[in-house]
C-alpha cells in the first residue's frame, strides 16, 4: 500500500470512527420538474460522512437528476438542501466545486483535446492562486505551484494506474480507461463528497473490478464519502452502505442493501406486478 | 533513429513540464535562434527584410493572438481586423499625443487598448457560440472599421483618413519608424519581441488559464463543474488574444508599412489571419508561426518558381492561381488534417522516432 500511503498527504485524512455517519449532505423535499414532466417528487435523504451510497431505480427514475440537483446543474422548484450546516434553496457548480463537490457524468465528459494529465490538472484549477501574469512568466512562485500540482496529480496518475497514458490525448483512449481518468479528473480535485454517475457502464467484468477496488479505496483511504449511480446490481449490493431507490421520481426505499433488497416496492418496481 | 528521446530521463518535474522536453528540440529552436540573429541580417536584402520577414513575424504575432482565441479557447472570432486596427490607431493616437513615450509603451499600451475592446465584444460569447459568435465579432470587424473611417479624431483629421508613424526610436539613433529606420533594425526589434511574446503565450497556455480556456473549448458543462467560470475564462482569452492582435496592429502601422488607413484591416486581413491558424494547426503557438510563414511566402513562391523553370505565366493568372490554390489547401486541411501543419510536424517527429524500423 505504498501508493496509498503516499497519497494521504494530497487527501484528507481517513475518518476516525467518531466522525464516521454525521450527516454531510441533507435532501428535504426535492421537486425537479421540466414542463409537465416532474422528474423529481418530494424526495428526501441524507448523505452520511464516510458512506457509499448507492442510488437506484428502473430508467427515467430521476437519479442523474437527482445527482445534478446536488451539484447545482438543476435548481430543484421546491425543497432545500443542507450542505455544511448551511440550508439553501439550490446549490451552485461553483460553490459546489469550492467545497469539496465532484463528479463524473454517465457519458463521459472529458476534455477531448487535451492529455491525460492535462485533464488531471485542470481537477487543481481552483486550488491554483497565482495570476495571469505569473503565468504568463512561468517562473518562481508560479511555477513552483505548477509543480506543486504536478506532483499530487502524479500521485493519482499512480493510484489509478494509468502512468502509461499520461500523455495520450483522451479522445484517443478506449472507454474504460477514459471512465478512469474522469474518476482521475474528481480526485484530482481532493473532494470530500464524490458523486459518480453510473462509473461502470459499458465496461466489462475485469474493468469494473477494477472500478469497484478504486472506488472502495477511494473511500477507506482518503474517507472520501461517495455518492453513485450504478445499474449492476451485484456491484451496488457489494460496495455500497446503503442504498436509496427512486421510482418515476418518487423515493420508494432507503436502507441497507439487505433492508432494499428484501422490500416489496422496490421488487415491483424492477420485476413489474401483474395486476 | 534521428530524433531520439530514449535515454533522457527526467528527475525532476520541473525537468519534464519544459517546453523543449527533448535535447534534440532544443538544439533545434537554438540553431533557428541563431541563424534569425546572425545568419539573417548577414545575408538578407532589404527587399527580404521589409517585404517577407517584417510582415511574416507581425502576422505571426496576430496569428498567435487569434489562435488563443480560436484554438485554445474555441472562440470563434471573424474581427481579427477590426482589433488590429484598434491597436493601430490606438498605438498612432497614443504616439502623436504623447510624443515622448518610448516605441514599447506605445505598443504594450496599445495592445491593453485593444484588449478592453476584445473584451466589450466578447461579451456576447457569454451567450452565444459557434457560427453565431462568428457573426458577432463579424459585426465588432465592420463597427470598429466605420469608426476608424467616421470619426477624424482618431486619425487626428488627415483628410485622406491616412495615418503615417512620426518618426521614433529604440534608443539613442536605432530609429525604427520614420525615414531614418533601418530595415535590419526593424527586424531585429520584432524577432525579439515577437519571440519573447510567443514565450509568454506559450506559458500562458501551459498554465492553468490555458487549461480552462482548453476546457472550455472541449466541453463547457464538464468545465463548470470542476469550477471553472465560463465568463472569466472567455473574457480573459477574448482580453489576451486582443492584446496580442493589437500589438500586432499597432506593429503593422508603425514597423512594417509606416502609414496606413482603416482599410488595410478589413475582413480580408481577418480571413488572412483565420486562413494562417487553419493551415498552421489550430491550438499551437508553433503553428502561428507556420502558418504565417506559409501564406506569407505561397505568393512570392508562386511568383518566382514558375519564373525560375522557364514557364511564363501572366501576372493575373499568378493573382488568380493565389487564390485557388489557397482555396483549395484550405478544404485540403479543413478535410485531411485538422490540426494543420503543426500536426504533421508532430506525426513526423513520431515516426521520426522508430525510424528506420515501421513501428
Amino acid at each position: 500500500m505504498a501508493e496509498a500511503d503516499s497519497m494521504n498527504a494530497a487527501a484528507p485524512a481517513a475518518l476516525s470512527d467518531a466522525q464516521a455517519g454525521q450527516t454531510v449532505l441533507r435532501l428535504n423535499d426535492i421537486e425537479l420538474g421540466f414542463g409537465g414532466v416532474k422528474a423529481i417528487n418530494k424526495v428526501s435523504f441524507e448523505v452520511r460522512k464516510g458512506e457509499i451510497l448507492a442510488i437506484i431505480g428502473p430508467n427515467g427514475a430521476g437519479k442523474s437528476s437527482m445527482l445534478n440537483v446536488i451539484n447545482g446543474f438543476y435548481k430543484p422548484q421546491k425543497g432545500s438542501i443542507e450542505f455544511r450546516g448551511e440550508t439553501r434553496r439550490a446549490m451552485d457548480p461553483n460553490h459546489a466545486a469550492k467545497h469539496g463537490i465532484a463528479r463524473t457524468f454517465q457519458n463521459i465528459a472529458l476534455f477531448k483535446g487535451m492529455s491525460t494529465l492535462d485533464n488531471l490538472m485542470t481537477g487543481r484549477l481552483l486550488k491554483m492562486k497565482r495570476n495571469i501574469f505569473w503565468q504568463a512568466l512561468y517562473w518562481g512562485p508560479a511555477q513552483k505551484e505548477e509543480l506543486e500540482h504536478r506532483e499530487a496529480v502524479e500521485k493519482i496518475i499512480d493510484f489509478l494506474e494509468i502512468q502509461a497514458i499520461r500523455r495520450t490525448p483522451v479522445g484517443k483512449l478506449p472507454y474504460g480507461l477514459q471512465k478512469r481518468v474522469e474518476l482521475g479528473r474528481a480526485l484530482a480535485m481532493e473532494p470530500d463528497i464524490l458523486l459518480l454517475d453510473e462509473p461502470m457502464a459499458g465496461m466489462n467484468v475485469e474493468e469494473k473490478e477494477d472500478m469497484c477496488r478504486f472506488v472502495l479505496e477511494v473511500n477507506q483511504e482518503f474517507g472520501t464519502t461517495i455518492v453513485l449511480i450504478e445499474h449492476d446490481m451485484g456491484v451496488v449490493m457489494d460496495i455500497s452502505d446503503r442504498v436509496v431507490v427512486l421510482d418515476y421520481g418518487v423515493k420508494i426505499a432507503d436502507g441497507t442493501p439487505d433492508q432494499v433488497r428484501a422490500n416489496q416496492r422496490v421488487i415491483d418496481a424492477y420485476l413489474g406486478v401483474s395486476h | 533513429m534521428i530524433y531520439r528521446e530514449a535515454g533522457q530521463f527526467k528527475t525532476s518535474y520541473a525537468a519534464d513540464q519544459a517546453i523543449f522536453p527533448i535535447r534534440l528540440d532544443r538544439i533545434g529552436i537554438a540553431v533557428c535562434l541563431a541563424i534569425a540573429y546572425l545568419a539573417v541580417p548577414a545575408v538578407a536584402n532589404d527587399y527580404w527584410l521589409l517585404s517577407i520577414l517584417v510582415p511574416f513575424l507581425v502576422f505571426s504575432l496576430a496569428a498567435i493572438g487569434l489562435n488563443i482565441l480560436t484554438g485554445y479557447a474555441g472562440q470563434l472570432s471573424l474581427g481579427t481586423g477590426g482589433f488590429m486596427a484598434c491597436g493601430a490607431f490606438a498605438a498612432y493616437k497614443l504616439a502623436t499625443s504623447f510624443p515622448d513615450l518610448h516605441i514599447i509603451i506605445v505598443f504594450l499600451l496599445s495592445g491593453g487598448v485593444a484588449a478592453a475592446v476584445g473584451v466589450l465584444f466578447g461579451l456576447p460569447s457569454l451567450r452565444i457560440k459557434g457560427f453565431y459568435l462568428a457573426v458577432a465579432t463579424l459585426a465588432a470587424q465592420f463597427f470598429l472599421i466605420w469608426m476608424f473611417n467616421k470619426f477624424g479624431w482618431f486619425n487626428n483629421y488627415s483628410p485622406s483618413g491616412v495615418i503615417s508613424a512620426p518618426p521614433m526610436h529604440l534608443y539613442g539613433d536605432v530609429y525604427l519608424t520614420g525615414p531614418q529606420s533601418a530595415p535590419v533594425n526593424k527586424y531585429l526589434f520584432l524577432l525579439t519581441f515577437v519571440a519573447l511574446m510567443a514565450l509568454l503565450a506559450k506559458n500562458l497556455t501551459r498554465c492553468k488559464i490555458g487549461r480552462s480556456w482548453m476546457a472550455i473549448r472541449d466541453m463547457d458543462i464538464a468545465a463548470e463543474i470542476i469550477g471553472i467560470k465560463p465568463l472569466v475564462a472567455k473574457l480573459s482569452a477574448f482580453a489576451v488574444s486582443s492584446f496580442f492582435i493589437g500589438v500586432a496592429g499597432a506593429m503593422w502601422a508603425f514597423v512594417y508599412t509606416g502609414s496606413v488607413e482603416a482599410l488595410a484591416f478589413d475582413i480580408n486581413r481577418s480571413f488572412q489571419v483565420l486562413f494562417m491558424i487553419i493551415i498552421g494547426g489550430l491550438g499551437s503557438i508553433l503553428g502561428s508561426f507556420l502558418g504565417a510563414g506559409f501564406i506569407v511566402l505561397l505568393p512570392i513562391f508562386l511568383n518566382n518558381v514558375p519564373g525560375l523553370i522557364g514557364w511564363h505565366i501572366p501576372v493575373d493568372m499568378i493573382a488568380h492561381l493565389e487564390f485557388m490554390i489557397f482555396g483549395a489547401l484550405i478544404i485540403f486541411f479543413l478535410i485531411v488534417e485538422p490540426h494543420g501543419l503543426a500536426r504533421l510536424w508532430t506525426l513526423a517527429k513520431e515516426k521520426l522516432r522508430l525510424w528506420p524500423f515501421p513501428y
